[in-house]
């Protein structure tokens, strides 16, 4: 199998797991898709050194290796102890249901593919899913962001968008210096970290962790 | 990278680190002061000898960022001191509070120093994560709410920004061999950039950082997260955090109008920065929480500052010079509107009346810094807006124009009829009011009052005068944002300028 094949694959795999966490009402299993997603990507940072000739070097290493540990070991492992030491294991209600947002998310899909249509890519990269997938699956992020209640589900939201832009990023890895790269992981890390933090609290002061109850702030 | 950068860095994070370890509360808040204090002065020490960007620093000191860098740097100084007068023992845990607004100033200076567009994004993202634990200072769960909607919005928003960053990354594929993504190496490789990825990555930017600023639409964690917060972090937030946001929109004009795509941009700038002003003019009119209003006429400011940067030359001048006085004002205004809190406990407009005479200081200075809010001559404001009003006419840019005053004068009437009773109004007759202004004492009440007053007295001293350094340095800086060229030009001609 050749390195654009196998990228391909990995990329269509990366859009069915951005559908499949559309549907998937436990929050664990959502948590579980995301670490599946990032581990696929991981290896994307490989093959697009492969694909330019060469053997993966330093900087295409230290990514996958920092994806790994922060995406898919540290970042999972908060979220679901988190998840474990609450009552609250499932999405219950979201505001779009669960087969109209999987339609949605198709729809935005096919929405990326347009796009990338009038879209110019000016050299020729690994895979020409590249694009395509890396809108889908931050328009998918976005979506469940907007439509979901529990503020850990929205946490995960975020992650897909931000699984997105790692993809997009994918066509400029010669250019970003490592230092930048390490800065944007540690950033990430940080952020969801201090999430964690916000929804502990979150879960301690109302007992629940549906965000859209938190709407005491409004003009009065 | 030079010394001064490394100081304006270093010197934060340590001090910074020095309030996680010292033992007392006292030693903290002076480590706070000291921290600060020595920032200020490494930033005034490296105006006398400014030294030129090379095209491919990651870190340096332009025009643009040493002003930003400025003015941030005097506002973190003056709320130092105000925070000493203003801290009780209630917080979630000093040591952290104060490492983390250490913590943002570093960030924030990040931000100015980076000519890096990757670098640029980080330090950004690294100061909303300070600030998060800022806004929590209150505990309970109104502030829970606040935080998590800054949170979120601001992740979500910086994410978009990052997209967009990406984009204008891959404007330059095209060229041939890879460029480094420094403003200056992208301004000077601009005529070659792709032009449609770089529209692309101009808008996600303009919205992903907008988030960062509070442009409407994307304002509404804004008023939660600066009424909850205490107001010295409101006052950081709506001084310094916006306009290290402001210098990431900044950049990606000044690569925007190397290209050719001033047009372009600007059209977005103001279309945004209008609907900014209309948006703060509705939300202004019959608010009854000082703090929220307050919040929304920084989304207004925030607005005219982009309005300003979409009307060239003449508009980025009096947009530089509204970003001074915001500043100095919202400074001002937020440290008033904390001792307000502190004088009436509460923050409804309604039950807080005849501030005048029951502290009459404290009265003067709101009465002030209200006239500076809504722009009346002397103050800055007024010098900055009327400049947006003159280019823009000169633009012959008529509808930009009107909007622009109606909107404003929409704001000036409900800020004034919400704040005037305040000031002014009849004294309640309610004991507990009294109760509670006897407890503050007397020197905290002066600090936190000499502080609004040394903000305050900036704005009308540069209103009324303005020395030629000062005036210099925003010509500077907004000439770097319409004609970012020349500056490219004179960084490849003498690339040694090392002293």
């Amino acid at each position: 199998m050749s390195v654009e094949t196998a990228t391909d694959l990995v990329l269509v795999m990366v859009i069915l797991l951005d559908l499949g966490m559309l549907t998937v009402s436990r929050l664990a299993t959502t948590v579980r898709f995301f670490a599946l997603q990032s581990l696929l990507l991981a290896f994307l940072p490989l093959a697009a050194a492969t694909f330019e000739g060469q053997a993966p070097g330093m900087h295409a290493l230290v990514i996958a290796g920092g994806t790994i540990t922060l995406k898919v070991v540290l970042i999972p492992t908060i979220l679901l102890r988190i998840i474990r030491t609450g009552e609250i294991h499932r999405e219950i209600e979201p505001f779009i249901g669960f087969t109209a947002s999987v339609l949605l998310g198709a729809a935005l899909v096919v929405v990326s593919f347009a796009i990338t249509a009038r879209l110019p890519v000016p050299r020729e990269p690994v895979s020409n899913l590249i694009v395509p997938a890396s809108l889908s699956t931050v328009l998918i992020g976005l979506l469940t962001l907007v439509s979901r209640l529990k503020a850990i589900t929205q946490v995960v939201g975020f992650l897909i968008l931000e699984n997105g832009i790692f993809i997009f990023g994918l066509l400029l890895i010669e250019q970003t210096p490592l230092l930048v790269e390490m800065g944007i992981l540690l950033d990430l890390f940080v952020g969801v970290f201090i999430m964690a933090i916000v929804v502990y609290h979150i879960r301690r002061e109302f007992d629940h962790m549906d965000t859209h109850l938190l709407d005491e702030l409004r003009e009065a | 990278m030079t010394l001064t950068v490394l100081l304006l860095l270093a010197v934060p994070l340590l001090f910074g680190a020095l309030c996680l370890v010292l033992p007392t509360s006292g030693l903290r808040l002076s480590a706070l002061v000291a921290g600060s204090m020595t920032h200020l002065a490494v930033v005034i020490r490296s105006w006398t000898s400014v030294e030129r960007v090379a095209a491919d620093d990651l870190l340096g000191t332009d025009p643009l960022g040493h002003l930003m860098l400025t003015l941030i740097s005097v506002l973190f100084a003056v709320t130092s001191v105000y925070f000493v007068g203003y801290h009780r023992k209630r917080l979630i845990s000093q040591r952290v509070f104060l490492a983390c607004m250490l913590g943002l100033l570093a960030a924030l200076s990040m931000v100015c120093l980076s000519q890096h567009f990757g670098l640029l994004w980080v330090a950004l993202e690294a100061a909303s994560l300070a600030a998060t634990p800022l806004i929590y200072f209150r505990l309970g769960a109104r502030a829970l709410e606040a935080t998590w909607k800054f949170l979120l919005m601001n992740s979500v928003g910086v994410a978009l920004a990052l997209l967009g960053i990406f984009c204008v990354a891959l404007s330059t594929t095209g060229v041939g061999e890879p460029v480094s993504l420094t403003v200056l190496e992208l301004v000077r490789g601009a005529e070659s950039l792709d032009p449609v990825w770089l529209r692309s990555g101009f808008l996600l930017a303009l919205v992903g950082f907008g988030t960062k600023m509070g442009l409407a639409p994307l304002h509404s964690w804004k008023p939660d997260a600066y009424g909850e917060a205490p107001p010295p972090v409101a006052a950081l937030l709506a001084g310094g955090m916006t306009l290290g946001a402001f210098v990431c929109i900044l950049r990606v004009v000044q690569v925007c109008s190397a290209a050719g795509l001033a047009e372009f941009a600007s059209f977005w700038l103001i279309a945004f920065g209008l609907f900014s002003i209309a948006t703060a003019a509705v939300f202004v009119v019959g608010n009854n929480d000082y703090r929220r209003l307050a919040a929304y006429t920084s989304v207004e400011h925030m607005g005219v500052l982009v309005v300003g940067i979409g009307l060239g030359v003449a508009g980025s001048y009096a947009s530089m010079l509204h970003a001074m006085h915001n500043m100095l004002n919202k400074g001002a205004l937020f440290f008033l509107a904390g001792f307000l809190w502190r004088l009436h406990g509460t923050n409804r407009i309604s039950l807080v009346r005849g501030t005048i005479s029951r502290s009459p200081v404290a009265g003067v200075l709101l009465l002030g810094t209200l006239c500076a809010t809504c722009g009346l001559p002397p103050f800055g404001m007024f010098f900055s807006e009327l400049g947006i009003i003159l280019a823009a006419a000169s633009q012959g840019q008529w509808w930009v124009l009107a909007l622009f005053v109606t909107t404003l004068a929409v704001v000036f009437v409900g800020v004034m009829t919400a704040m005037l009773p305040v000031v002014f109004g009849d004294p309640p007759q309610a004991e507990s009011m009294i109760a509670t202004t006897g407890t503050e004492p007397r020197w905290r009440r002066g600090v936190m009052l000499s502080a609004a007053a040394v903000l305050l007295g900036l704005g009308f001293g540069l209103g009324v005068y303005q020395p030629d350094s000062v005036r210099r340095a925003l010509d500077e800086a907004a000439q770097s944002i319409a004609r970012p060229q020349a500056q490219a030009i004179a960084a490849l001609e003498q690339p040694e300028v090392h002293p």
